[in-house]
């Protein structure tokens, strides 16, 4: 059996402490991922108010469910898994509407909410330079027209950084199938942006 | 060009595997014959090249939520974990059980005698358990602290004397207030730049010590803060806050580092405009303009945003430095 780092032990005994009831124990599991969490939602739902509704839904169902959790996969598959399916479920049933959250109508006209979110950055930032509108433009197209689930993997794989393996975990399938939903949301971005840079 | 090359791969088929190359997710057979093709294909490495600048400006894309929604998400999530605890003790295991014992729940009628036995049971080692009068004035339990907000039981320890020692972990708030030129203000602010699980907070105090006179403490927590914190949105404040003292040879060699190994290009466009400020145009051999330099023809070197090159070339033309080493 592989052995535990002394993060992961530290990691259970404050799952074990939460599980007891100790609230300050899991205040300290909500801050060590909640950071990532939030990212997630944003970046899939590019609303923060929908985030902010993942962000409180996800944290509750696992307060309320924690004494369920039986070590048998880490804790953090176990919440990726509650986000995943919560931010899925907001994406399934913004298709259906077939709105677009994040433009809102404005005196000035039509406004990218995303836009206007605070982001870290020190006045005159860059980065701001490094990409024309057309580029942003041509990227939220392309990230609208993937399926859910290929926006999910996407996400999991170029922004949060896990393996294929670990993202097969979280959403219930293998490594194989997460790899092909992969592939082809990698096909969709390179057809759309290939000839742009 | 689709012709095929070594390792029975045509172009078109290596070109659709290179994202899953770059992402390093490709089987070892696959891995192998992309490679194997890219040794004959000069069309096929620099399609290659280009998809790698499309990660990267895919990179750039990424949201990262501002401190203040995360603090207002930890607020909001601490009220309603507050109200569930209040639903969940107004209907806790004793009402659950109580009504077991009186049939409220509708089950059968059966569980009332053995309930009963239990209660009893209960209530004799409750007595035996509780030492008389430990919830009343005066009783044998004392405790030489004031209420904390939190607090458990580390461990327990009998003493030879028949009492008990309970050692108690307790977390409890404070206000502290002071101006920002104390020390004490300082050093908690220090703290709390520190605060592994709390980018937000990190981030705050970063910001509130900017706007302080700067003590040599003080300048080198922001110089840890720009060279190690995970949140870019931290460095970039460190950054900030680091800028009246972008003379000094330390945090010179701080930005250089920043320069040549953060992660993120807004940091290292932004060193490279500090640096260059600093840069003395008449004589650029001095020595610690030669290690800027020497630094920027590095960066050129590996490099891949186009940005980032685009401006550290302008700033070694501006002192008439080469744009690579030799």
């Amino acid at each position: 059996m592989a052995q535990k780092t002394g993060g992961q032990l530290e990691e259970t005994a404050l799952i074990r402490a939460a599980q007891g009831g100790d609230r300050a124990a899991f205040e300290h599991l909500v801050r060590a991922y909640d950071q990532s969490v939030l990212r997630l939602a944003m970046n899939l739902l590019r609303s923060p108010e929908d985030a902010q509704d993942v962000y409180q839904e996800a944290f509750l169902r696992v307060y309320k469910n924690l004494d369920k959790f039986r070590f048998d996969c880490s804790f953090h598959t176990w919440l990726y898994r509650i986000v995943t399916n919560l931010c899925l479920d907001h994406m399934r049933k913004r298709k259906v509407r077939k709105e677009e959250p994040t433009i809102v109508a404005t005196a000035e006209g039509p406004l990218d909410r995303m836009d206007a979110v605070p982001e870290e950055r020190v006045d005159g930032d860059p980065q701001r330079f490094l990409f024309s509108a057309e580029l942003r433009k041509r990227v939220k197209e392309v990230l609208a027209e993937l399926t859910p689930r290929e926006r999910m993997v996407f996400e999991l794989r170029h922004y949060q950084g896990l393996r294929l393996r670990r993202i097969g975990e979280i959403l219930g399938t293998t490594e194989e199938a997460a790899k092909n939903c992969l592939f082809r949301a990698t096909q969709k971005m390179r057809a759309a942006l290939g000839d742009f840079v | 060009m689709s012709g095929l090359h070594q390792g029975d791969m045509n172009c078109a088929a290596a070109k659709d595997l290179f994202a899953l190359y770059l992402y390093g997710e490709l089987s070892f057979d696959e891995e192998e014959r992309v490679e194997s093709h890219l040794d004959g294909c000069a069309g096929c490495t620099k399609a290659l090249g280009r998809q790698r600048e499309v990660q990267v400006a895919l990179d750039n894309l990424g949201i990262e939520p501002a401190p203040s929604l995360l603090r207002s998400c930890r607020e909001e999530l601490h009220m309603r974990m507050a109200e569930e605890s209040q639903s969940l003790t107004k209907y806790g295991w004793w009402d659950q059980f109580a009504d077991l014992l009186t049939g409220r729940s509708g089950r059968s009628g059966w569980l009332k005698p053995a309930g009963a036995l239990t209660l009893l049971a209960l209530g004799f080692g409750a007595a035996r358990m509780i030492p008389p009068g430990a919830f009343g004035n005066g009783g044998a339990l004392q405790m030489g602290v004031m209420e904390p907000s939190a607090s458990r039981v580390r461990y327990v320890e009998p003493a030879s004397d028949g009492k008990v020692h309970i050692v108690l972990d307790e977390t409890r708030q404070r206000i502290v207030s002071g101006n920002l030129g104390e020390q004490k203000i300082q050093v908690l602010l220090i703290s709390a730049m520190k605060d592994p699980l709390d980018p937000g907070l990190r981030a705050e105090a970063v910001e509130t010590l900017n706007s302080s006179a700067k003590s040599s403490e003080v300048k080198s927590a922001l110089v840890f803060a720009l060279l190690h914190d995970q949140n870019a949105g931290v460095r970039f404040k460190a950054m900030e806050g680091l800028k009246p003292f972008a003379q000094e040879s330390d945090v010179r060699s701080a930005f250089t580092q920043v320069l040549l190994s953060d992660a993120n290009p807004g940091l290292r466009t932004q060193a490279i405009d500090l640096l260059t400020k600093g840069l003395n145009q008449d004589n650029p051999a001095q020595s610690y303009d030669r290690q800027v330099i020497g630094a920027m023809q590095e960066l050129m070197r590996r490099e891949h945003n186009s940005y980032v090159r685009q401006r550290c070339k302008t700033a070694l033309e501006s002192v008439k430095a080469s744009i690579e080493t030799y």
